[in-house]
C-alpha cells in the first residue's frame, strides 16, 4: 500500500507531467475502493464500476487543483466520488428537461463546501487539513469501537442515521450522541484542543 | 458572532453526502460564514477518506484502466461555459447577500403571507422536489406558535428573532423537529430573512397555509 507521501507524489506527477504510469498506480489503488464504496451505498455493480471510472477521470482532470496542504489524497478522491454519487442520485430523479439545465452544473457545484469556500481556509481548517493520513488513522484507532462504528456506517454502510439506529437497535438519540463523542475525540486528538 | 451551529450529526451527514439537496443548501449557507463548522466537515471528510483505505476493495473489470485512459484521451479542450442566464430572484435589502450555496437557484417574487410577512419559493435545479424557501418578516412581528413535522433547517441571513428558547441572529443555524414548539418573535432591530428547508411537501403547504391562516384569522 502506498504511503501518503507517495500518493501525493503520484498526484503531482499526473498534474505536472500528465504521467500515465502515476495515474495507473492511483487507479489500481483507488478505483477498486471507490467501486466498493459506491456498491456499499446501494449502487448496482455496473453503475459503481462506471462512476468509479468517472471518479478517476476527474482525478486526472483536477490533479492540478489538488493541494496537499488542504487534504490528504484519499480524502480528496473520496470527496470527488461522493460528489459524483450525490450528483447521480439527484439526476436519477430529474425529468429530462430539468436534467439539461442541471447538466450545466458540474458535480462539484453541488458540494456545499466547494460552493461555500472560495476564500483561503481559516486557521482551524488548515490545522485539520494539514494532518497526514497517519495522524487521522491513529486518531480513528483511539476512538471507542462504537464511535468508530457509527462513523464507518455513516460513510460506508447504512448511511442515514435513522437506518443506523434501526440496524444497531439503539435510539436515534444514542446515534447522535455517539457522533458527537466521536467528533469531540477526533478534534481533541487532531487539534490538541477541547471543544 | 454566530451563536447557534448545526449539530455534529448534520455536519457528518454533509461530509458523507447523505443530506437532501435542500438541506445541503441551508447547511452550505451556514458553512459559508462559519470556519468552525467548515473545519468540522473537513474533519469528518478526513475520517471518511482515511476509512476508504480500510474498505474491502471491489474487483474492477479487466479493461477498466484501459477504458479510463481512453476516456482521458478523448477529453476535449475546456470550452467556456455557456453564458449564464441571469437567475430570477426577488430583491434583498441593501447589504444582504445571496448565499453562495444558492448560486444556481431561482426564487419567486416575494409573496404576501400577512402584514409585514412575505415568503419566496426557491427552485433547486437539481432537485425540483426540494422544499426550500425564504421567509422575510418585518421588525417586531411574530409568527404563530407552531410545531414541526420532520426536520426543518433554518439559516438566518439577516435580522434576529427570539423564539422562547434562544436568540437567533445573522449566520445562526437552527434544526427543529417534532419536539420543538416555538413562536419566533422578531427583534426590533430590523427585518429578518431566513433560508429554510422542510422535508415533506405536505408540511410545506400546510405551514404556509397555517401561517397565512393564523394571520388572517381563518
Amino acid at each position: 500500500m502506498p504511503t501518503s507521501d507517495e500518493l501525493i507524489e503520484l498526484v503531482n506527477a499526473v498534474a505536472l507531467r500528465s504521467d500515465r504510469g502515476a495515474f495507473s498506480a492511483l487507479f489500481k489503488h483507488f478505483a477498486p475502493r471507490i467501486k466498493a464504496y459506491l456498491m456499499r451505498s446501494g449502487m448496482a455493480p455496473e453503475l459503481a464500476e462506471e462512476l468509479a471510472q468517472d471518479t478517476m477521470v476527474n482525478v486526472w482532470r483536477k490533479a492540478a487543483s489538488f493541494d496537499s496542504e488542504r487534504a490528504q489524497v484519499s480524502t480528496w478522491i473520496f470527496t470527488i466520488a461522493r460528489n459524483l454519487r450525490v450528483d447521480h442520485f439527484r439526476r436519477a430523479h430529474l425529468p429530462a428537461a430539468a436534467d439539461d439545465r442541471s447538466a450545466a452544473l458540474g458535480a462539484d457545484d453541488l458540494d456545499p463546501l466547494t460552493l461555500a469556500v472560495h476564500d483561503a481556509p481559516g486557521p482551524e481548517e488548515e490545522m485539520i487539513a494539514g494532518r497526514r493520513e497517519a495522524a487521522v488513522r491513529n486518531a480513528l484507532r483511539q476512538l471507542a469501537p462504537e464511535q468508530r462504528q457509527i462513523l464507518w456506517m455513516s460513510f460506508y454502510d447504512e448511511q442515514s442515521q435513522t437506518r443506523i439506529s434501526d440496524e444497531l437497535d439503539i435510539p436515534l438519540g444514542t446515534v447522535k450522541s455517539r457522533v458527537r463523542l466521536a467528533a469531540t475525540h477526533l478534534r481533541r486528538l487532531l487539534q490538541g484542543i477541547e471543544s | 458572532m454566530i451563536r447557534h451551529h448545526p449539530g455534529d450529526e448534520l455536519l457528518l451527514a454533509c461530509a458523507a453526502g447523505t443530506l437532501a439537496a435542500g438541506e445541503a443548501i441551508v447547511l452550505g449557507a451556514h458553512l459559508e460564514g462559519c470556519a468552525q463548522c467548515r473545519a468540522s466537515v473537513r474533519l469528518f471528510e478526513a475520517a471518511g477518506g482515511t476509512m476508504l483505505e480500510a474498505i474491502e476493495p471491489a474487483l474492477m473489470l479487466p479493461e477498466a484502466l484501459a477504458s479510463t485512459l481512453a476516456t482521458i484521451d478523448r477529453i476535449p479542450a475546456p470550452v467556456a461555459r455557456p453564458a449564464k442566464v441571469p437567475l430570477r430572484r426577488p430583491s434583498l435589502p441593501p447589504g444582504v447577500k445571496w448565499p453562495r450555496s444558492l448560486a444556481h437557484c431561482a426564487a419567486s417574487r416575494w409573496r404576501w403571507m400577512g402584514p409585514g410577512m412575505r415568503w419566496s419559493r426557491i427552485r433547486v435545479p437539481h432537485d425540483p422536489a426540494a422544499k426550500l424557501f425564504l421567509l422575510r418578516i418585518g421588525a417586531g412581528k411574530s409568527l404563530a406558535k407552531h410545531t414541526h413535522r420532520g426536520r426543518e433547517l433554518t439559516h438566518v441571513m439577516c435580522g434576529s428573532f427570539h423564539d422562547g428558547r434562544a436568540l437567533f441572529g445573522a449566520g445562526d443555524f437552527d434544526a427543529a423537529d417534532e419536539s420543538v414548539r416555538h413562536q419566533p418573535v422578531l427583534e426590533s432591530d430590523g427585518e429578518c430573512i431566513c433560508l429554510a428547508s422542510v422535508q415533506s411537501p405536505l408540511v410545506f403547504d400546510g405551514m404556509i397555509a397555517r401561517w397565512v391562516g393564523s394571520l388572517v384569522g381563518i
